[in-house]
């Protein structure tokens, strides 16, 4: 066997792979994207831009998601960030292993489980019960996007301290101890040194978690109660309520396409921020 | 052996300097959990001067270093710099700049940015213009003008060893420190580097404190080096003197190389201890201060010191050639002495002609002058 047989042979499964999970899938739903419903539901071949030209009537789903994705993201990141670099820089390497452990157990539970109890949380006899007996009344929690928001970031937590932890982790220390030297003082040492070389951390966590929050359904049908409705579940509602194959194919491929313009231009900038930088590689 | 007598003028080990020290430690101690890493360092540095810490891998020596940067805070003791006790003061509040081992230059940052790093924390803020002066002048020092853009990993091992030396003095620190600055680059580099680094003290006349466990790297820059063992200086001196005068076989070992033969101090008598070794031969030697009759001891004498002969000489002892390595200038033997076991003996050439080279196998005689072996206390 030559060595390019075998190189080819290496690459087959993964080829294989992605060929009938990746591309065969989104090649049906781009050919069902310009087809019609059936009487009966499913799909019926044509070839017309009707479904898209219906896609207004998805438009409050498109926004929710375009608000709150982008939104989780950044609050999960503001919330990761201090949390990796206490447990990065600031911990003990004895408890290290302990701390990262208590970060992913939640994993260990399903998130359908979690979210039940944020429900209960949220819910009338949880957070607004507590508050009401310190006086504040009126509040509601549960089935708002700010409900909605919080399950999310409670959810991909993990997901965003991770990277951020492996960055700081990384990160000679030395190079903290020659800023000192050189005469900057603790946050500007963090400010010049630490936070720009953490940055590529930061950025593959936020890809991470606004790739997979943009496709979120579970979190949203649970604690926005059908009323914070994201694409995941306009998407869920077509192809398993309304049978509406060919609208939900066109509802997918315009999500697919939104996302590969948003994270493209996001690599983009990234890229840019740290052209010609050794130490920086996304994903 | 007769007596012969010897010249026992020691240099002293801490010159006194008129001006007063640009740094000092007083008393100092550290410790870290049950290990003792500065055992009650006491030292003056002059302003201007080239200081080394000598010593093995967890002498204490980084510590001392450290402590100087303001890394780590001394348990008890005062660090001086200036005339100021600065055990509380954080290292971006000291004058002190550290050239580090493994240079730890920022590497999201050009050899420009790098270098000016110290000079934009300055408060007052500098002008632009004057950073980019001071800049190009400290990369003019370090001969690496035109390399402003250059990312530092584009760079080679000794390259980013200058950058790290510029990016240090372009602040005009009070003390240079180098941890071990030299030790990541292959030996031509080493050379290149030590002796680049000796001229730069010299050009720009900031006091620098180096630490290394290269003896040579030591001897050859310095002019004053601080043997350290366990946490304590157990000698300070110019390299000469300590060539010449260590106080303790560790310090004989460990700066340059030695022969040692142990042996109980016989009788000590106008500063000549007489040696008795196990197998019975009586050594003369300038003693040690301290040694008294009965004592355990060892004589050291350096390879350079002892002279091979093909005849016997009054007081020379026969032995036999067991290795011999050419090395152009001098020739280094081994010399096995039946009483004695082997020994080094580094011989020049210069002026002997080519038939006394001895080859291996060769019997021959050996013998020192007296003068030039130290009864030492044996640790």
């Amino acid at each position: 066997m030559t060595r390019r047989e075998r190189n080819w042979l290496l690459v087959t499964p993964a080829a294989a792979w992605f060929v009938v999970m990746l591309v065969l899938p989104l090649s049906v739903i781009f050919v069902f994207s310009f087809g019609e419903r059936g009487p009966a539901g499913g799909y019926v071949p044509a070839f017309t831009f009707e479904q898209y030209a219906n896609l207004p009537a998805r438009f409050t789903a498109f926004k929710n998601t375009m608000i709150l994705a982008p939104l989780g993201t950044i609050a999960a990141m503001l919330i990761a960030y201090p949390l990796a670099y206490q447990l990065a820089v600031r911990t003990d390497p004895k408890w290290k292993i302990i701390l990262l452990v208590l970060v992913i157990v939640p994993f260990w539970t399903s998130i359908l489980i979690r979210s039940y109890a944020w429900i209960f949380i949220l819910g009338g006899s949880g957070l607004p019960a507590l508050l009401e007996m310190v006086g504040i009344e009126g509040v509601r929690l549960i089935y708002t996007p700010f409900a909605v928001l919080i399950g999310i970031v409670y959810g991909y937590l993990p997901l965003m301290v991770f990277p951020i932890y492996v960055s700081l982790d990384r990160l000679d220390k030395r190079l903290l101890e020659a800023s000192a030297d050189l005469g900057a003082r603790p946050f500007s040492t963090f400010l010049q040194v630490t936070l720009p070389l953490s940055i590529p951390g930061v950025a593959t966590g936020c890809m991470l978690v606004f790739i997979l929050l943009m496709g979120e359904f579970l979190i949203p049908a649970l604690l926005g109660g059908g009323k914070v409705f994201f694409v995941g579940n306009a998407l869920v509602d077509l192809f398993l309520q309304s049978r509406n194959w060919a609208f939900g194919s066109a509802v997918a491929f315009t999500l697919i396409v939104i996302m590969l313009v948003t994270v493209t231009v996001y690599m983009r900038l990234i890229a840019r921020l740290h052209s010609g930088r050794q130490d920086i590689s996304i994903m | 052996m007769t007596h012969i007598p010897i010249d026992l003028q020691y240099a002293t080990s801490e010159q006194p300097d008129a001006r007063p020290p640009i740094a000092a430690l007083r008393n100092v101690f550290k410790v870290f959990g049950d290990v003792v890493a500065a055992d009650q360092l006491n030292l003056s540095i002059a302003p201007g001067e080239f200081l080394s810490f000598l010593g093995p891998s967890g002498c204490g020596k980084t510590t001392a270093l450290r402590m100087l940067a303001g890394f780590e805070a001394p348990t008890s003791g005062e660090v001086l710099i200036d005339g100021q006790v600065v055990n509380t003061i954080e290292p971006y509040g000291r004058p002190v700049n550290m050239v580090f081992q493994s240079y730890a230059l920022f590497p999201h940052m050009n050899v420009a940015d790098n270098i000016g790093y110290g000079l934009r924390q300055r408060r007052p803020r500098l002008a632009r213009a004057e950073i980019a002066r001071k800049v190009g002048r400290a990369l003019e020092i370090v001969r690496l003008t035109g390399f402003e853009k250059r990312r530092v990993w584009e760079m080679s091992g000794g390259q980013q060893q200058r950058v790290a030396l510029a990016r240090a003095i372009v602040n005009e620190p009070k003390l240079l420190l180098l941890d071990e600055p030299l030790a990541a680059l292959d030996r031509k580099l080493r050379k290149e580097m030590q002796i680049e680094l000796q001229d730069l003290q010299r050009q720009i006349g900031i006091t620098f404190v180096l630490v290394t466990h290269d003896q040579e790297e030591a001897l050859s820059l310095s002019d004053r080096i601080c043997v350290m063992r366990e946490g304590r200086i157990i000698q300070t001196g110019d390299p000469q003197n300590l060539y010449d005068h260590p106080k303790s076989r560790y310090v004989a070992d460990f700066v340059g190389t030695s022969n040692f033969i142990d042996g109980r101090v016989e009788h000590v008598a106008d500063g000549v201890a007489t040696l008795a070794t196990p197998s019975g031969l009586r050594l003369q030697g300038a003693a040690n201060a301290g040694l008294k009759a009965g004592d355990e001891a060892c004589l050291s004498v350096r390879p350079e010191q002892i002279h091979m002969h093909r005849d016997a000489a009054p007081g020379s002892l026969p032995g036999t050639v067991h290795n011999r390595i050419f090395l152009g200038e001098h020739t280094e033997y081994l010399v096995q002495q039946p009483a004695l076991g082997s020994l080094n003996v580094l011989a020049p050439r210069q002026g002997q002609p080519d038939d006394l080279s001895f080859q291996t196998g060769e019997p021959v005689h050996i013998n020192w002058n007296p003068a030039r072996a130290l009864v030492l206390s044996p640790d």
